[in-house]
């Protein structure tokens, strides 16, 4: 097998990349996704937890409340975003459903001591962002008056569940784990799918459009073939995974091991790589190639993500530095598959090339 | 017509299975087994992907027993004084009980982790309680009102309620009577115990998901304080993986049967027959639709949903079979139509998905056909108005795109192997007769219509959770700039084709025609479906107001008239230029309609 030829196959190949303007997808493909994770990250953690959104701060909502007044209506006042009126139900709801009041609360008068349950009913508009914003006000509220009504009734409570007092800081990010435990092994691992079903477009299509012939005719041998197309495909990998990395730097998110994280995606998409090329070499036709490899790796994706210090979970620990040494071995594993996987290409590649290019 | 589809449809039915029984039934069935006994493993051993993120130090033995059943979590016990040492190690300590952080972003997160995992352990271990009103002594009765007010006013989060004073407010409209809530609990101490330690490990991720399809909480609409939450955002994708995936993978087959015909020509002999083109699409097209139709059924009766749902998932069917037959007919390379095909899925996904999520929060949630599936599992049946809302841009651009496969469905479209966007024009140039320039620019007009409305609408559910100015600003420049490339492709198709450029008369009656047709286009639509939409701030940005039709016939035709002219003066590469200058005057005249600029 000569480099040469390998390298005259791949350069080929990404020039035919580069000039169809596939890349071009890909990228935008890519960035599109990078859309939905902003999207996600300020839609989202403002509305469920309406306190990222500073914004909201500051702002007083009415709150309608039907009873007599006690602790629970003292703890609603006492908060500066919740103000309280006292009203008869008909009229709370009527000014809910205008909106001038943005929740309403009825409270029948149980004693706190009294051995049933105190039962709050709690109006809220349906269909609507606000309701959901004052959802979780009123919620702190609630679980401050539960804490009270445990407490006068802990006499009748003998279970002694472990103590843990927590500091009393503000913010608790729900932010770090999707960006760091979901949407960076996603990003940074896109690409290796993304070149895993190349692969398979390239070999096919020299069988179906009967390109193969002519390749063939020349010095280059149908190893080297199959072998450069698998160096474009490979190259691609590491370059759009490092622009991810580098774009997330930029935008103030800095994980710990960018280097490490690059030999485990290379390490990975090759495997994929390699069954991809597998399943092409067998099929020879791009429907069943495509069907079959990618029902495969949905297998394989499901499989690998519930074995623990699975490669995608080791760039996860990668990104937030929570990893020793221990990877390394890890990826000499996968290494290791990928090395299985080529001798058996070879192997399998040497067998389909005695085969007549057109059947039937 | 219907004999000639039937046959088509046999002939393609035979042919696939034919290609593809030989090798890939054997394969699918093992990948069957293997996906089933692959979900099996994971449902059992659990997601592993954010193992071991967050490291914890505790002396306190029986706080880190219990908080390692949470695999987020690497904890380690050792005396206090060595931890306390070694504390830039680890994210948090605990010291007996009290509960130390380190003060950066993850520290937080892990503090956010751990009172989760600490809530559902007390939660667990508090619905153990012989007295259970007094560990849950608190209980929310979760009563839901409508709105008398619209969508109109709760935009983007946007406050509207006046700001509450010293005294109460006062109904403005006659008071109704409203039944006094009852003051008992109608369930079991039992039931209730049961929901409580249910709703405590709930946040495993895999079981929230699976939930999703037709469950409902035991205990009707009463909550305990800790288990009040609005709805969560993530749940609407298990309908994507149940639904839109297999929708998505069969129309792939549909893209492969059409690229293959054009493969070497094999399409000729299909192009020879007497059989007319649209004959020819919709016979192949048929299968694979009866087969999307069966898969959806068969989903729907296998998670024992209600059968209804299946109406909103046929425009979603018809819009992947027309997309994929699209994509099939454009693409030079197997790379080019896995690119494209993956691109056009994220989107389409991405519109079916996004929306949806808000299918509790709010009516632009509607624009997805999803939400009315998520409703419908819900319980809330949805109205015919709700279905055509949701529905008529996808039924109107499937028909449009299968027009648009029709009239390319010859020799020289099939065969020729163009770059892209030339391919692209060429495929909206079959659809302009240079005989009769001005009533195909019209209707040309007219029809990129309902592509506008869902790139706009996608805007639109994109920025609506931005802050408000900067949501208005970004909407407006986008909403232009689409508009403007939508309205001058019929005029750029026009100056590409004919032999002696643009002359005077297509500048200026191709504008009009042009700018006729997408306006008629905008109205009919949207006095049909988006109403509710169009009356809002951002309806009227993006939809232009409904009484003055002279106002925005003239923007149209001026922008139009800019592009045209650029064109005509500097040729094809003067486009892009002149896009950019109509796309400025479109947003100067929208921002003076909303009122900035007096």
């Amino acid at each position: 097998m000569k480099s040469r030829n390998i390298g005259i196959i791949a350069r080929k190949e990404l020039s035919g990349i580069y000039a169809e303007k596939t890349i071009v997808f890909a990228i935008l493909l890519q960035l599109f996704i990078a859309l939905f994770s902003s999207f996600l990250m300020i839609g989202l953690t403002s509305m469920y937890d309406p306190d990222a959104l500073a914004g909201y701060q500051g702002v007083e909502y009415g709150i309608g409340y039907v009873g007599e007044e006690g602790d629970l209506s003292r703890i609603i006042d006492d908060r500066r975003d919740l103000a309280l009126y006292n009203l008869d139900l008909d009229s709370a709801i009527a000014l809910l459903k205008e909106r001038q009041l943005s929740a309403v609360i009825w409270v029948p008068e149980i004693p706190p001591d009294d051995p049933g349950p105190v039962i709050v009913t709690l109006y809220t508009l349906q269909n609507d962002i606000q309701a959901a914003v004052v959802e979780v006000k009123m919620k702190e509220a609630f679980l401050v008056y539960e804490e009270e009504l445990r407490s006068v009734r802990s006499n009748r409570l003998i279970m002694n569940p472990i103590q843990l007092n927590f500091p009393d800081t503000g913010g608790r990010s729900n932010y770090y784990e999707f960006v760091f435990g979901l949407l960076i092994p996603l990003l940074v691992f896109m690409p290796a799918i993304i070149s895993a079903a190349l692969i398979i477009d390239l070999i096919t299509e020299e069988y179906q459009s009967k390109t193969l012939e002519t390749l063939l005719s020349t010095t280059v041998t149908y190893g080297e073939m199959i072998w450069g197309k698998i160096l474009a495909c490979i190259l691609i990998v590491p370059v759009q995974s490092a622009a991810w990395l580098a774009l997330l730097w930029i935008n103030g998110i800095a994980v710990q091991n960018p280097v490490q994280m690059l030999l485990h995606v290379i390490a990975g998409s090759m495997v994929l790589i390699l069954i991809g090329a597998l399943v092409a070499l067998h099929y020879r036709e791009r429907t069943s190639a495509q069907f079959v490899f990618s029902t495969a790796i949905v297998v394989v994706i499901i499989f690998i993500m519930s074995v623990p210090y699975n490669p995608l979970n080791l760039l996860v620990r990668l990104a937030v530095g929570t990893i020793g040494s221990l990877h390394w071995l890890i990826l000499a594993g996968v290494v290791a598959v990928a090395v299985l996987l080529s001798v058996l290409l070879n192997r399998y590649a040497a067998y389909v090339s005695t085969l007549p290019l057109r059947e039937g | 017509m219907l004999r000639q589809i039937s046959v088509i449809s046999r002939w393609e039915l035979r042919r696939t299975l034919g290609t593809m029984g030989r090798g890939v039934l054997p394969a699918a069935i093992i990948l069957f087994v293997l996906l089933i006994l692959a979900s099996g493993f994971a449902a059992s051993s659990g997601v592993h992907l954010q193992d071991g993120i967050y490291r914890l130090g505790t002396d306190n033995q029986e706080a880190g027993q219990m908080i390692a059943t949470d695999s987020r979590f690497t904890v380690f016990t050792d005396d206090g004084a060595s931890l306390w040492e070694n504390r830039e190690f680890f994210d948090i300590i605990i010291l007996g009980s009290e509960v130390y952080v380190h003060d950066d972003e993850k520290g937080r997160a892990a503090l956010g982790a751990l009172s989760l995992v600490y809530e559902s352990y007390t939660s667990l271990i508090n619905a153990e309680e012989p007295d259970l009103y007094a560990a849950y002594p608190l209980w929310i009765d979760r009563r839901y009102e409508k709105s008398l007010l619209d969508f109109t006013a709760t935009q983007a989060g946007q406050r509207i309620s006046p700001v509450p004073e010293e005294r109460a407010p006062v109904p403005e409209r006659p008071v109704v009577p409203v039944a006094t809530p009852d003051v008992t609990i109608p369930y079991e101490p039992d039931q209730l115990r049961a929901e409580i330690s249910r709703s405590a490990v709930q946040d495993d991720q895999i079981r929230r998901y699976t939930q999703t399809l037709g469950f409902e909480s035991e205990t009707g609409t009463f909550r305990t304080p800790a288990q009040l939450a609005p709805p969560l955002p993530f749940d609407s994708i298990i309908l994507i993986f149940v639904f839109i995936f297999p929708l998505y993978f069969t129309s792939q087959f549909f893209m492969m049967s059409i690229m293959n015909e054009r493969i070497e020509r094999r399409g000729e002999i299909l192009l020879s027959t007497p059989y007319r083109p649209s004959a020819i699409i919709l016979g192949k097209a048929l299968p694979y639709f009866l087969l999307m139709l069966a898969i959806s059924g068969l989903i729907i009766l296998i998670s024992s949903l209600p059968p209804i749902i299946i109406l909103p998932l046929i425009p979603v069917i018809l819009f992947f079979l027309a997309a994929a037959l699209v994509i099939g007919m454009l693409a030079r390379s197997f790379k080019e139509l896995s690119f494209l095909s993956i691109f056009f899925s994220t989107v389409a996904t991405s519109y079916l998905f996004f929306p949806s999520i808000f299918a509790n929060v709010h009516v632009i949630a509607l624009v997805s056909p999803l939400t009315l599936i998520v409703l419908e599992i819900q319980g809330d049946a949805f109205t015919l108005a709700d279905y055509i809302y949701s529905t008529a841009l996808f039924y109107l651009t499937s028909a449009i795109l299968l027009y648009a496969g029709v009239v390319n469905f010859n020799e020289e479209r099939l065969f020729s192997f163009h770059h892209l966007i030339p391919r692209t024009i060429e495929f909206i140039t079959a659809g302009i007769s240079t005989k009769y320039t001005l009533p195909s620019l019209f209707s040309l007009g007219a029809l990129v219509i309902p592509f506008v409305f869902m790139v706009q609408l996608m805007g639109l559910v994109f920025v609506f959770n931005l802050p408000m100015p900067l949501s208005l600003l970004l909407l407006i420049g986008f909403a232009a700039a689409t508009e403007e490339i939508a309205k001058s492709i019929g005029i750029y198709a026009l100056a590409k084709i004919l032999p002696g450029g643009l002359g005077w008369r297509h500048v200026i009656f191709g504008s009009g025609a042009t700018a006729l047709g997408f306006l008629a286009g905008e109205k009919l639509l949207l006095f049909a479906t988006i109403a509710q939409v169009t009356e809002s701030v951002f309806g009227s940005i993006l939809f232009l107001s409904l009484e003055l039709l002279w106002m925005p016939f003239l923007l149209h035709a001026v922008c139009l008239g800019v592009v045209a002219i650029a064109l005509k003066a500097g040729g094809l590469r003067m486009y892009i230029p002149g896009i950019c200058c109509a796309t400025v005057i479109h947003a100067i005249y929208n921002l003076a309609v909303i009122g900035v600029i007096p």
